[in-house]
Formats: C-alpha cells, structure tokens, sequence
C-alpha cells in the first residue's frame, strides 16, 4: 500500500476539565478503510470532528497530500474532500432524497433562478447506480429506514467528491441485512480509490470490513494494528488497557424480598410488546439489548404513560394506574433518563434548584419556598452523592456529566423514591465517574431500593446486574440470572428478531 | 306520491322565496361601500350616523367599515378589495395612505365606479369628488383664535397626532401658516402621540418641563386633547397654560365647559356623512357635483358650545 | 468577528451582571439627560417618569413571568383594555359599588390570561397565536362592549383618585406610583420566594424535565398566564383612573413596549432567564429615554428609533456576555 492521503499528527484538543485528545496521531491511505476503535469517551469522535471541522484542534498538523492544510470549519473541510457522516444524520425529513442530496447546491435552469429537480433527480439516480443501488430520488425522507437514510448521507458526500469519508457508528442502528448492504457500499467506496474512516465498537464487524485498526483510549493512541494480524482479544485489551477480567456482580440473595414493581403484559405501540417482569427491593434488574430495542420505551410507559395502551402496573403490591410523571411519581417510581440534558435538568438553574425539584411540596408551605429547608437537604446530598460542585448555588450547566447524574439522583433520591430506573447512567461520563456510580448503584440496591438499569454497554450490564433481561424489536427475548449472564448469551438473545425466533437461528 | 311532490314543490318556493327576497332587495338599491380610516372613534360612528341618514333619504344601502387602528394600511388595502368583490355601484373612502390605494381605485374606476373620497380623502387623480373638511382652513382657524387668546404675544407648543396622514399634517401645517403672520407668537416645539391619551399626557408633561415659558399647547385631535388636558392637570399647569383642542367628546366639553381647556375645533362628521352620500347619489344619476366639497369647521368654546349651530355638531 | 467577540469580553467582563449592566445604562441615561438639561432630576419630572412607568412598567410585570416560562403574550395590551371597559360596564351600567367593579376588572385580565394558558397548554396553540387570538378577540370585545364609545367615570370622582390622588399626602407622588411599587415587590415575592417563580423558570429551562418531575406544567402555566392578565387588569385600572375613562380603542402597541421592558431586564425570549428587578429597570429605561428625549425635543419618529437601538444593544451585550 502507498502513502497515507491523510495524515493527522500530535494532534491536542482539550474542553474544560478533559483532555479529549492527547498528542494523537492517525492516517488514511486511498482505496482503505481504517477502522478507529475505543471505548466510549476515548476520543474517537473528537479525534474525527477535529478533522471534520467541527471542533479546531488546539495543537498539531494535519497533512492532506503532503502539504499541510489549516481546517477551522466545516466548509474548509468540504472543500477539502473531507466528510463526515455523523451519528445524528443531518438531513431535513420535509425533503426529497434528491433534494436533500443537491441542498444548498442546487440545480438551476437556464434563468438561475427557477430550480431543476429533474436534473437533480436524474443525477441522483446516477449517483446510485455507481453503487449499484435502485433510489426513489422523491421519496421524503422522513418515510426512509435508517439505513436508507444514511445511504443518502453517503451519496450527498459522494457529490462534494469527498476523497475522506468519516463514518461515525454508521452500523448502530441498522439490522443485519442493512449492515451487509452497507458494507458492499463501503467496498465500492473503497475500490473507487477513496479513503474511509470508520469509527465503531462492533468489533466483530471489524474484521469483515476494516483493512486496518487504530485503538485510542483516554484520548491516547494506543496502537495501529492490521486486520488481518489483529485478534478480538488482543484489540479489546488495548482499548480497556487491562486485561479483560469481567467483574461480575454477586448474585441477589433472594430471601424473598418484596416485589418493588411488577409490570404485566405492557403493550406501548411497536416499540413495547407485553413486556412482563417484575424486580425486588434491594436487586439491580439490567436491561440489555440493542439501540432500538424499546428498553426506553418500556420504562417511558412506566414513567409517564407514553404511548401506554395495555398491562398492569404493580408498585409494592399495589396496582396503580399511570397517566403521567405524577401518578409514577406519587407511586414512589423515579427516571433518570438517558438524555439527561434535555430531559433531566433544567441546565440553567442552580444545584438548589433542581434537586428538590420533585418535591416541591416538602419544601414549601402555601406556596411560598422553604430556602433554608430546601438549602439543607441540597448539601446533605451533596455530601452523600459527592456531587462535586464549588456551591449548591452553582447552575447544574457548569457541572460535568458525572456530577449532573448526581444532580439527577439527588433529586430522585430528596423524593424517597422505592423504584429507580436508570437510562444509560453513565453515558458520557468518563471512566472515573462512572465507577462512582456503579458504587452508588450498589449502594442504593443495599438500602433496599430496587433499580432497573438499562444500559447498551455490555461490560456496564455484566457488573452491576443481578439479573439481566434482553429486549429486542420490542419484547423481552431472555432473562438471565447469575452465572447465566455472560457478553455471548446476551447478544444472542439482542439479535433474537421475532421472524427469526421460528427456526433458523444460526 | 302526489303529495310528496306538492310537499317539494312548496318546500322549494318557500326556500326560493326566503332566499330571494333579500336579494331582490339588494338588487333594486344602488350600493355604496364606505371605508373609513378607523372605525372605534366616535368620530367615525357620527360620520356613520350622517351616512345612514342619507342612505334612508336617498334610497342607497350603504356598508361603512374601517380597521380598528388609523395605521392598519394593509387591513384597510383588504377591505377596499372585499367591498369591490361586492360589486358596488360606488365607493367612498378615507385612504390612511392615498398611495397604496390608487392602484386599486383607478380600476375600479375605469369599470364604472363612482369613488368618492371622504375625510382624508384619496388621490386627486382617482376621485370623483372629495367631502372634506379643509384641514389647512381649519388648521388656520384654530391659529387665528390662539392669536387672539394670547393677543399676539407668546409661545406655543403643538401635540400632533400623526406624521402620515394628510388631514393631520394640514392641521399643523395650517396652523403653523397663520401663526407665521403673528411676529410676537413663537412656536417653540412639536411632539407626535399617535392621538393615544397616555402618550399624548406625557408629551405635554415634558413639554411644560422643556420649556418652563409656555403659553399655549395646541392639539390636533381628541386624543392629544384629552391626553394632554390630563397630562397638564397632573402636573398642576391647566390653569398656567391655554389648552386648544380639536373635535370633541365628553371629557373635552367638560374640560371646555369650566374653560380649563380655551376652546377647540369642531369639524362636521355628521354632515360629512351625509355629504359624502349625497354626492355619490349625485354622482351616480349622472349630475354634476363641484370637486371638493368642504364641510365646514367651526371654532367653539365655552361661551357658545350650547348655541344652536355647535351643539349638534358637538358628540360625547 | 473576532473583534466583535473582544469588544463583547471587554465590555461585559467576568463579574458583570445583567443587572449591573442595565442599571449602569439607567444611570447612564439619567446623567447624560440631566446634563443636557437639569429640570429633567426635579421632583416634578421624576414623578413624571415614575407615572409614565406606571402603565408599562405593569404589563410588563405580568409579560415576564410568560417570558420566563418561554412563552409569549403579546395580548397585554388589549386585555388591559378589555379589564378597564369591562369595570366601567360594571360601574356605570350594571350598578356594581366601586371596589367590586374593580376588583371585577382586574378579574376578568385573570381570566382572559387563563383563557390564553388554556389555549396554549389544552389546545397546543404556540403561545404567540394563541395570545394573538386573545388579543384580537378581547381588541373587538371592548369595541362592542363599549358600543365603541368612551365609558366615562365621571360620577365616580373616588375612580380618578385611585391614580392620581395621593393618599401619602405628598403632592406629584401619585398612588399609581404607590401602586406601581407595591405590585412589583409582590411580583418580586412571586418571583423569588415562591413555587410560581421557580416553576415557571424551570418550565422554561426545560418544560420535559420539569413534567419528568412530577410538576403540573399544564395547571402551572395556565396560572402563570393568568397572573399575566391579573397585572394587565391592574395596569388597566391605572391608565382608566388616570383618564377618567376606558377607552375602549387605546392599547394598542403596549404589549410591544412592555414584552422590550422584560427584554431589556434581561429576559430571555427562549425562556428559564430573568428577573422581576430587571424587568422593572428595563420599564425604567425605557420611559427615562423617552421622557429625556422629549424634553430635549428630539423629533417623535427618533425617538422610537432610540428605544428600538437601546433594546437591540442590550440584547447584544447580554448575548456577548453568554458567549464567553
């Protein structure tokens, strides 16, 4: 193989409280796919905005062709050839898929003014055929699958001539015969001479696709390797940085704790199909499966009644009905959702503010708010969670992701909630933070809380669940309970699709 | 069977009969549309009085409408456009702005319509007639009986209502035409309150304040004058400073009636209405009418606000 | 672009405040006028500004709380209309007693607010529509109502005092101003010690993170919305005191001016930023400006341009000043 098209070196980037990336340096040869690999909060994605120009970098080179470029923004990087194709696609739903693929270039007529969509349905029909694939250049895409969606992203890069195409977690959300069809797009990519970058945790993948294979973790380089040389084990040992020893949860004395919850039959639109099960005081129930799979619909339906159209709910042993936030509530049930930002803080208040936002009723009398009261308790949680901030008056937007979980916990925890259900606790929280809340997690389960916990990080399931239920296409496809619960019987159950659950599971 | 049929049969000539006669009553008058500048001001509601007078007399149906506010071009650009889709035989109008409806009116002129304009009027080249008062004579007036109030001698603020429509311009511009011919009178500033009392109540609190000297504050329509009367009374100056006015209401005639405000300016919405009908009958049975009609203005204060020719003229 | 972002930095600095940056511009403006003119800081023409404050400052009192949970009423200013025509119905045609008529005008603001809540949390109307409808529909309910004449309270001399008396015994210091006062510390008390203040700030920090806590959005906004009628009722009460009558065809462009008093107090229109003190500061600058302005006799189109450039200079430094 020849020199590298592109060639990132020494690069830095630091946000306030992390080094992102740390004096990394990574390349592209033309007609290859190099893969870049590490855990969640290793800098993959940093590492590739920077070359996107989404983010500058702070120090280092890029060398595009053996002239180095200067990349501060997304139009230098466009011009450049360099793409990405981001986890969230950005694309507009309202539009067509030719639409989508010419906007901001479009085809004009003669006039240059009156717009020709023709030609830019014609064009993009072409621009398939190269990938020998069939298009509806005026279908809207907010009617596309995923994958057909990200197809579109591909294309539009293709039309920019993009020679480097980053490629973000483009197999998360797609099924298993999507992955195939994408990955004869990206060999076609591939053998047309262009230079491909291919972030992802599927390591299995991996091997069928990649010709090379970067492992990053911390924001460090750790190794390049070749594909073909590289074992699973060895690749997972480089990006964990240890060896791989799954610490696994001690199983749940089942003394016959009382039922905390128990859910009957839940049926909530596709993504929920009578779901049953049920979770004790003092045991951490995991749910595992993959992206997609209706674990944050279920606990949405139990939470706050979204889409709920079926099943009992029992809290303690009593049936209640929830409508909303405040019937879960009020039944002792908490959520801390998966995006916390949007959904669990109100980022631009205080610390004091938002943990006794669930129970407002104990801090105030006839209306009027109980400071001193509210005050005291803030910074008894404080001391209990470690939430480290300067002050309870500091606003929650200041806090790293670590500490606004807390922030959210606290405000569940002020409430006196029985039943917890966590969504991805500790997504986007860096690695020391997150043995703090696994800590927690235990600790709550000891005081006799009952937490589900669902999580699509396998090593996170393996060592905080005392049981694990997989979902897959909205139902539970397996239970598993001690030693039972192991990475390869999880994933058979995620996979475990209900046309193929009949007979021809290989 | 039969009865059935009978039963559709009178059905349908009740139905026809119901519906028809309305219309025919419709047909057999001429229709006048009639689009004022505003529509909630008492003034527009006696120019409306005066109209419907002349309509009964005349044997007219007549529409009268206006938007709520006297800035609203476009709202009034759309009611000029719906009543021409009524197919009148005439219109008369108080453009807000003559420009924006020129257009409009030439076509509808060019069709057959008499357009007449009223009040602020429409563009010369678009009317039949205009029924007017002559904002410049009445302007003029008002100028010639602070002269006399202050006896030739002092200075004078003015409270405006609007910069944009014509009516209101030329009783400044009046105004400030005939107090040109009094050397000793100076007019010392000019505000603008959007005829709006609070507004209007502020301006003639600063305006005291600025020039601690003044003499006179002259208003250009109810809204400044009432906004003013009781702006000066906040601050202790109604009986300091002479306060003229123009058109009237109760709280004015109150004001006028204990002389806290010098006099004022009526003009003659009443007869502009009925006028304004008039001319458009005149108009359509093909008689010839003059250009302008003015309708008249009269200076009022408390000495004669009961006398026979003011007081109708004069609305609470 | 760069430049700017420094100009911005030096300008607001890390200790600087909204708050500090608007009451320096007050200060600002109050030295420049009374330097142009010193008449402006007699007692006389501080009243003045005080009374002139009176209206606005109000509405915009009413205008903040929507402000803070990221909505909008743009129907202020005609339901202060509407309450005032509406207790002048009640007082001269349906024989209420004075305080009952009052009290029933400053009601019927609440409930047109609250109708407007519903409207926004029932019928998922965007607050601007929503408040639009409000404003069309109470704009011609006060014209029929009214038979489009003024209602006058003439035979109620007690009804001007309200306004314009002094029950203080201090002559120019106004009861409006007293009024004007008092409501903005209970605004203040609302604001800042009780649940309608947190709440409607987390709502409009984030309303789903609110709702995911067991909070009532929907009862809470349609009361937030109704506190801004209640203000508006009172502020109709001010303006239909100090005329003698309601005027069943004035407010219109209140609603404006009050919603760029919230602003210029540092409110944020995307929701969860503010403050009752800033608010009333913004109401201040803005009729300090305009009283300065008239004395200098600057001409009335200017005028508005100069409030209009103050407005978008404090949205600009407060934007600078988040960006860093």
């Amino acid at each position: 193989m020849g020199n590298e098209l592109i060639q990132m070196k020494d690069i830095c980037k630091s946000f306030p409280g992390v080094r992102a990336v740390d004096n990394v340096s990574y390349g592209v040869r033309a007609g290859e796919v190099h893969a870049l690999v590490g855990e969640n909060g290793a800098g993959k994605s940093t590492l590739m905005k920077i070359l996107s120009g989404v983010y500058t970098k702070d120090s280092g080179s890029i060398i595009l062709n053996n002239e180095e470029v200067n990349i501060t923004n997304v139009r230098d990087a466009q011009a450049l050839g360099i793409v990405m194709i981001h986890q969230e696609l950005n694309l507009m739903n309202h539009l067509t898929v030719a639409e989508n693929i010419f906007f901001g270039r479009e085809a004009k007529k003669k006039s240059r003014i009156i717009l020709d969509s023709k030609r830019q349905e014609e064009e993009t029909v072409q621009m398939y055929a190269r990938l020998n694939l069939d298009v509806d250049p005026r279908a809207k895409v907010g009617r596309l699958t995923v994958a057909q969606r990200q197809l579109v992203e591909i294309v539009k890069a293709l039309t920019y001539d993009s020679k480097i195409l980053i490629m973000d977690e483009p197999t998360a959300s797609l099924t298993s015969g999507e992955v195939e069809d994408l990955f004869r797009v990206v060999r076609a990519l591939k053998e047309d001479g262009r230079a491909i970058v291919y972030i992802s945790h599927k390591l299995e993948e991996l091997k069928l696709i990649s010709d090379r294979i970067t492992v990053m973790r911390d924001g460090q380089f750790v190794a390049t390797l070749n594909t073909e040389e590289a074992s699973l084990d060895a690749i997972i040992q480089m990006m964990v940085g240890r060896e791989v020893f799954e610490t696994k949860q001690s199983p749940f004395e089942d003394t016959g704790a009382e039922l905390a919850l128990k859910v009957e039959n839940l049926n909530a639109g596709r993504m929920v199909q009578d779901v049953s099960f049920h979770v004790r005081r003092g045991e951490i129930l995991g749910f595992a499966g993959l992206v997609g799979a209706g674990r944050t619909e279920t606990a949405r339906a139990i939470f706050a009644g979204d889409g709920y159209t079926s099943g009992d709910i029992y809290v303690g042993g009593k049936k209640v009905t929830i409508k909303g936030p405040r019937d879960a509530i009020r039944a002792g049930i908490a959520y801390l959702p998966e995006d916390r930002r949007e959904l669990g803080l109100a980022l631009g208040m205080t610390v004091d503010e938002n943990i006794p936002m669930a129970s407002m009723s104990k801090f105030s009398s006839f209306g009027f708010i109980q400071f001193a009261k509210s005050a005291a308790n803030s910074e008894k949680q404080r001391g209990v969670l470690d939430i480290r901030t300067p002050s309870i008056r500091q606003k929650v937007k200041f806090l790293s992701g670590g500490n606004q979980q807390k922030v959210v916990l606290a405000k569940w925890l002020t409430r006196n909630c029985d039943v917890i259900i966590f969504d991805e606790p500790t997504k986007g929280i860096d690695i020391g933070a997150k043995n703090e809340i696994y800590k927690l997690l235990n600790e709550l389960a000891e005081q006799g809380k009952a937490i589900i916990m669902i999580s699509s990080e396998l090593p996170e399931i393996l060592r905080v669940s005392h049981r694990v239920l997989v979902m897959c296409e909205g139902r539970i496809t397996g239970e598993l309970v001690g030693d039972e619960i192991d990475q390869n019987r999880i994933m058979n159950f995620a996979v475990k699709r209900n046309h193929a659950a009949g007979g021809q599971v290989g | 069977m039969k009865r059935n049929v009978l039963v559709f049969v009178l059905v349908v000539a009740l139905l026809t009969g119901l519906v028809a006669v309305p219309v025919m009553a419709n047909d057999e008058k001429p229709y006048i549309a009639m689009i004022a500048l505003g529509y909630g001001h008492q003034f527009w509601q006696a120019v409306r009085m005066g109209a419907e007078q002349a309509a009964e007399e005349f044997g007219v149906r007549i529409t009268f409408e206006g938007p709520e506010d006297e800035t609203m071009v476009d709202r009034q650009v759309d009611m000029l456009k719906t009543a021409l889709a009524n197919k009148p035989q005439a219109i008369a109008m108080a453009a807000i702005d003559t420009e924006s409806v020129a257009g409009i009116l030439q076509e509808a002129k060019a069709e057959g319509i008499v357009v007449v304009g009223f009040d602020a009027g429409v563009g010369d080249a678009e009317s039949d007639a205009k029924v007017s008062t002559d904002s410049v004579e009445a302007g003029r007036l008002a100028a010639e009986n602070a002269a006399r109030l202050l006896n030739n001698e002092g200075k004078i603020g003015i409270i405006g209502h609007s910069q944009t429509t014509i009516d209101a311009v030329q009783r400044v511009i009046g105004f400030q035409e005939k107090i040109a011919e009094f050397p000793g009178i100076q007019i010392v500033d000019i505000q603008y309150g959007e005829g709006d009392h609070l507004r209007s109540a502020e301006i003639a609190k600063t305006m005291t304040l600025a020039h601690a000297d003044i003499d006179l504050i002259y208003t250009s329509n109810e809204g400044s004058c009432v906004g003013a009367y009781i702006g000066l009374r906040e601050v202790g100056k109604i009986r300091d400073i002479m306060l003229v006015g123009f058109d009237s209401s109760a709280a004015m005639k109150d004001g006028i009636r204990t002389g806290e405000i010098v006099g004022a300016i009526t003009q003659d919405p009443v007869g502009m209405g009925y006028k304004t009908v008039e001319a458009a009958v005149k108009l359509l049975n093909g008689e010839q009418v003059d250009s302008f009609i003015d309708t008249g203005c009269y200076w009022y204060d408390a000495s004669n606000m009961d006398a026979d020719h003011i007081a109708p003229l004069l609305y609470d | 672009m760069t430049q700017t972002k420094t100009l911005g930095k030096r300008l607001t600095g890390t200790e600087f405040s909204h708050k500090l940056i608007i009451i320096a511009v007050l200060v600002l403006l109050v030295v420049f006028f009374y330097i142009m003119n010193p008449n402006y800081l007699s007692y006389g023409n501080i009243m003045t500004i005080l009374l002139a404050t009176c209206v606005n400052g109000m509405l915009a009192l009413g205008v903040s709380f929507v402000i803070f949970t990221g909505g909008i009423d743009i129907s202020v200013g005609a339901v202060m209309t509407f309450s005032s025509v509406m207790s002048g119905v009640a007082l001269t045609r349906w024989g209420f007693p004075l305080p009952a008529a009052i009290l029933f005008g400053i009601l019927v603001g609440g409930f047109c607010g609250a109708v407007s809540g519903i409207g926004v949390t029932k019928m998922f109307l965007p607050p601007f529509i929503a408040t639009m409808a409000m404003q069309m529909i109470t704009k011609g309910l006060s014209l029929v109502v009214s038979n489009m004449r003024p209602i006058y309270f003439t035979s109620e001399p007690v009804y001007q005092r309200i306004a314009t008396g002094s029950f203080l015994g201090i002559s120019g210091f106004h009861n409006a101003i007293v009024i004007l006062i008092a409501v903005t510390i209970i605004a203040y008390i609302l604001f800042s010690k009780t649940l309608i203040g947190r709440y409607s700030l987390a709502i409009g920090s984030n309303e789903e993170a609110a709702r995911l806590s067991g909070v009532n959005v929907d009862r809470w906004k349609i009361g937030i919305y109704a506190l801004g009628g209640l203000f508006a009722g009172v502020g109709g009460l001010i303006m239909s005191s100090r005329l003698g009558s309601a005027q069943p065809q004035l407010g219109v462009g209140y609603e404006l001016e009050a919603i760029a008093a919230a602003v210029i107090g540092g409110s944020s229109l995307s929701g969860g930023e503010g403050s009752i003190p800033g608010t009333i500061i913004g109401a201040l600058i803005i009729s300090s400006l305009t009283n300065g302005l008239r004395i200098m006799s600057v001409p009335t189109e200017l005028q508005s341009a100069f409030v209009g450039i103050v407005l978008a200079f404090a949205v600009y430094f407060d934007q600078m000043r988040k960006k860093r």
